[in-house]
């Protein structure tokens, strides 16, 4: 099966500025549809006040764009070492992390996350930094899983999640694995592609 | 970094406090420093302006 959004060095920002500070192409996910259509909802969603954290940022074009519309302070976290120099060099306030493992109990107000979901494809693998930031293990979901594990910890009381999914990933099972973690989900936006549906869910608690 | 990240981030490891130690600071940011945990003594290094809290077995530039 085709991933047409995460085919890999896809050029899908063309005349973007951040086009321009493209130079790491396999290095580190260029923003694509997925990106955008999470960048959509936020800035709809998010609050001058609200402290955000964009986890897995990868260029940073959704914390960079989530401060841009709405004034917010937006932290940008990557494992990819290469990714949190490229977001820093966009403007974002870059942390190096696994997930939100290096966050306090109740610090953010709302936390993004466009996954990495492909189910892994061992003809396809590549070993890499793009792999790490498009597969999400055999079934395309642990890196969700695991988030989902751990994020609730770190979401002030009334903070939620705006979570990107692909129905390459399973979106009842993404829906299921947070309702058995404490949270309740709504979907607020769908985008279909020829491979691919793209969700963004809200989960709160 | 910035100085009040302090209050947003934590140990990884076991959460607890950071504390810092600044080797240099531009423009009111942090540029390179030391992030040391008040309880298990971790240390995490701040490089270019970026704190790297991963966990001391995640920090390789490569994956896997």
């Amino acid at each position: 099966m085709e991933a047409r959004v995460r085919t890999p060095g896809r050029m899908s920002m063309s005349g973007d500025d951040l086009a321009g500070r493209r130079g790491v192409e396999t290095d580190v996910y260029d923003p694509a549809e997925d990106s955008r259509l999470l960048a959509d909802v936020a800035c709809e969603a998010v609050s001058e006040s609200d402290l955000v954290a964009d986890v897995g940022t990868g260029s940073g074009y959704v914390a960079a764009t989530v401060t841009a519309e709405t004034s917010a302070r937006v932290l940008g976290t990557d494992l990819n070492p290469h990714a949190c120099r490229r977001a820093r060099d966009a403007g974002v306030e870059a942390v190096r992390a696994n997930l939100v493992a290096p966050f306090r109990a109740d610090a953010f107000d709302v936390v993004l996350f466009n996954p990495p979901y492909l189910p892994a494809d061992a003809a396809a693998a590549r070993d890499d930094w793009m792999e790490v930031a498009l597969t999400g293990g055999e079934t395309g979901r642990e890196v969700v899983e695991a988030f989902l594990d751990d994020v609730g910890r770190v979401l002030s009381p009334d903070g939620y999640v705006l979570l990107l999914v692909s129905t390459l990933t399973g979106v009842d099972e993404v829906v299921d694995y947070a309702g058995e973690r404490g949270f309740s989900t709504v979907a607020l936006a769908d985008e279909s592609f020829p491979f691919e549906t793209l969700s963004v869910l809200k989960l709160v608690r | 970094m910035k100085r009040d990240l302090m209050d947003i981030v934590c140990c990884p490891l076991d959460k607890h406090d950071l504390d810092l130690d600044v080797e240099s600071e531009e423009d009111g940011e942090v540029v390179s420093g030391t992030l040391t945990c008040a309880d298990c003594g971790e240390t995490y290094p701040i490089e270019d302006g970026i704190p790297n809290l991963l966990p001391p077995d995640m920090r390789e530039e490569t994956p896997a």
